[in-house]
């Protein structure tokens, strides 16, 4: 299976089809049984840095706070400034001088927050696993209109959704996933030309 | 809340930034200071051991000559134990919210991860033992007849030898169910030569009887191999999906 | 099994078998000190090589998978641990039974008798693995635990004698023997390693079919088995002088062949009880 790069991708298929497993093979979190998987012309785990991924579960530590939790992740990508950090918070609507622990967030906070975490390095390639769940329409339209942002900047994103209606005016193509196997692919439905 | 633009993309290579050290060092920090927001390990930790500490006391009431050949054998028993506790919470912490795999995604090496574990163990594993020894002198009436600072040095070689082994296991049962009970059943067999290396140079030690100095040349080549050879297999057992 | 090789070889491992135990009771001349309670030995000494021979296989095994990945080197890596492990049961089993009656005491931690007990334990902890890892990641994560306890044995064993205990040092090694005792030990081990490499060829198989099934059920036949063998056992707890010299030695030689015996035909229960397990999942499946 081929993607384009800087193209907007949905997921899509029922419950059990392989699109959690499908992205973390990509994210390099799961092997293939068969094949090898190439992200922009280098095999997908070395080629990390350049991959953003966020999971259904937060990804994130509960007894440090927002910028605590950014910063350790910046340094494992070789990142040493808050600058990216503070804007990646800013950008999915938190408050980077909020010294509260992820433990007491919220859970669309934390939803944001794990997206933070998967787009402050600037990655080509976001891997994205229900962003959508447990946030309220408005930031979802906010985060929507953030990924669209990006993908207009030449980013690549692979998104795996429930909430397709979402996503009709800013996704390109849309993938079917049914018991692992890739069944239909096509213009999302209602895209623009 | 500003429209988002495009932000530039990002450079092809991987920043220069991330020797491994530097990466074991943060891994610690950040291990060391998860432990002092929330101070589970070291508290169950601590009292474990004291009630290793008491039940034994009442148990035997040992005097100053029958503790010095006893000692070894008990404080090490109560520190192994504790010791697994401790290594479990660690990567509870990282199964957590599923944190681990935010490790596993980025272009950090696991070795780092491995090394940084094994020294945020270790860091809180000595601090434990700092705290109980006081306690071990003043309720078995302790006191040695040889030099302390080859205590400390088998005390140092020897925790090493227990963490490094323990921190590696316990990466392995966190892919197994009853993972509590998996670490110390498969730490225990292959730790028990490095254990009763222990015991027999903290008895010479404390009774002044024979020279602990083969034993510690035996901890520290124990020490040499099994960290070389948990570092090199890390990777794989981490990825082990 | 389908190959008729097995079954040939089968009949050769029988009728070794019957051979070598008719030599070791009848034709090896009695033990000067110990009479007929040494002749342990002969089934004690050849289930140890064949021990060793499988743990050896699970090392280059384990070795190959970790480097290749092959489901072949996993099955193997499987077969040399658990045959392994019973095999070496034995040899604890017997090695104390003998002992009981020869020092007096059913265990001495000396170099060797504590290297073996740490050995099993090593492979048994990699069996408890294996069965309770989750699927996908089984066979890497006992891989890396075959290489760690295949570098921990070098280390135990020296160890071991760097640092002598406190106990006497008894005797255990290989008595001056005469040739009749020789060949009847040498065929013996010829019987017991066919024995074991048949076994082991049996298990191989169960383990490729199970793999291809992808299912694993172990049924825990061998819980029987064990309640039987605690009752002999009883007899041997009494720390009565008296009651220890009215048991001659022929007993212990007699007990040392129904514990054996009963640890193999236990674990061949339990693989034939597999066994028909996977053949009607396969059946169920339509893999025959």
């Amino acid at each position: 299976m081929e993607l384009q790069a800087g193209r907007f991708y949905v997921l899509r298929g029922e419950n059990g089809a392989g699109k959690s497993t499908l992205l973390r093979m990509i994210a390099g979190l799961n092997e293939p049984t068969e094949g090898a998987i190439h992200i922009f012309g280098t095999p997908n785990r070395q080629a990390l840095h350049q991959l953003g991924y966020m999971a259904h579960a937060p990804l994130l530590y509960d007894e440090l706070d927002g910028m605590e939790n950014l910063r350790f992740f910046a340094q494992l990508y070789g990142m040493n400034s808050d600058v990216p950090l503070a804007e990646a918070m800013e950008r999915v609507g938190l408050d980077p001088r909020l010294a509260r622990r992820v433990g007491q967030y919220s859970q669309g906070m934390r939803q944001r927050l794990s997206l933070a975490r998967a787009i402050f390095h600037s990655p080509r390639l976001l891997l994205l696993d229900e962003p959508f769940s447990n946030v309220d329409p408005d930031s979802a339209l906010q985060i929507a209109r953030l990924l669209a942002g990006m993908r207009s900047a030449g980013n690549t994103i692979l998104l795996v959704t429930h909430q397709v209606g979402l996503l009709a005016d800013l996704a390109d193509e849309f993938l079917l996933l049914s018991h692992g196997e890739l069944v239909d692919r096509g213009p999302m439905p209602g895209a623009k030309a | 809340m500003s429209a988002a633009t495009g932000k530039r993309v990002a450079a092809e290579t991987p920043p220069k930034s991330m020797s491994i050290t530097r990466l074991v060092w943060v891994n610690v920090a950040k291990d060391l200071r998860l432990e002092w927001r929330s101070r589970d390990v070291l508290n169950s930790m601590l009292f474990f051991s004291l009630l290793v500490v008491v039940i034994f006391s009442f148990a035997f009431s040992p005097t100053a000559d029958q503790s010095r050949n006893m000692a070894g054998g008990l404080v090490w028993i109560a520190f192994l134990f504790s010791m697994v506790m401790a290594l479990n919470q660690s990567w509870a912490r990282e199964l957590r919210n599923g944190v681990l795999d935010a490790y596993r995604v980025s272009p950090a090496p696991a070795e780092a991860l491995f090394l940084g574990k094994c020294l945020g163990n270790f860091i809180l594993v000595i601090l434990l033992e700092c705290l109980m020894a006081p306690l071990f002198v003043v309720f078995y009436n302790l006191s040695s007849v040889g030099p302390l600072w080859q205590l400390v040095v088998i005390a140092l070689l020897g925790t090493w030898a227990l963490v490094v082994n323990g921190t590696f296991f316990a990466a392995m049962s966190i892919r197994t169910r009853n993972r509590e009970l998996m670490l110390p059943l498969l730490l225990l067999p292959i730790s028990i030569p490095a254990v009763g290396s222990m015991v027999t140079a903290t008895t010479q030690v404390l009774t002044g009887e024979g020279a602990p100095v083969v034993q510690m040349k035996f901890l520290a080549g124990f020490c040499v191999v099994f960290t070389t050879a948990c570092f090199l297999l890390f990777e794989t057992v981490l990825n082990a999906e | 099994m389908k190959s008729p090789i097995f079954y040939v070889l089968l009949l050769i491992t029988l009728g070794l078998l019957g051979w070598g135990t008719y030599q070791a009771i009848m034709v090896a001349p009695p033990e000067s000190t110990m009479g007929d309670a040494q002749r342990i030995f002969y089934y004690h000494v050849p289930a140890a090589t064949a021990a060793s021979i499988l743990f050896w296989g699970n090392f280059f095994a384990s070795l190959w998978y970790l480097w290749k990945r092959s489901p072949v080197a996993d099955a193997l890596a499987v077969t040399g641990a658990e045959v392994g492990v019973v095999f070496f049961g034995v040899v604890l089993v017997s090695g104390p039974i003998w002992a009981r009656y020869a020092w007096g005491t059913f265990w001495v931690w000396d170099a060797r008798l504590t290297t073996s007990l740490i050995l099993w334990l090593l492979y048994v902890s990699y069996l408890v693995l294996r069965k309770s890892s989750e699927v996908g990641s089984t066979s890497v994560l006992a891989a890396a635990m075959a290489m760690l306890a295949a570098l921990d044995m070098p280390i135990v064993y020296m160890s071991n004698r760097w640092f002598p205990t406190n106990h006497p040092q008894p005797m255990i090694g290989t008595p001056n023997l005469n040739p009749e005792m020789q060949k009847v030990l040498l065929w013996n081990m010829l019987a017991f390693t066919m024995f074991a490499l048949l076994i082991a060829w049996f298990r191989f198989e169960l383990e490729r079919t199970s793999q291809k099934i992808n299912q694993l059920h172990l049924r825990k036949a061998a819980q029987g088995i064990s309640m039987a063998m605690l009752a002999p056992l009883l007899l041997f707890f009494q720390d009565d002088k008296a009651l220890r010299e009215q048991v001659v030695q022929h007993h212990y030689m007699v007990a040392g062949y129904i514990a054996v015996w009963t640890i193999y035909i236990g674990y061949l229960l339990f693989l034939y009880s597999k066994l028909k397990k996977l053949n009607r999942e396969a059946a169920a499946i339509g893999l025959r």
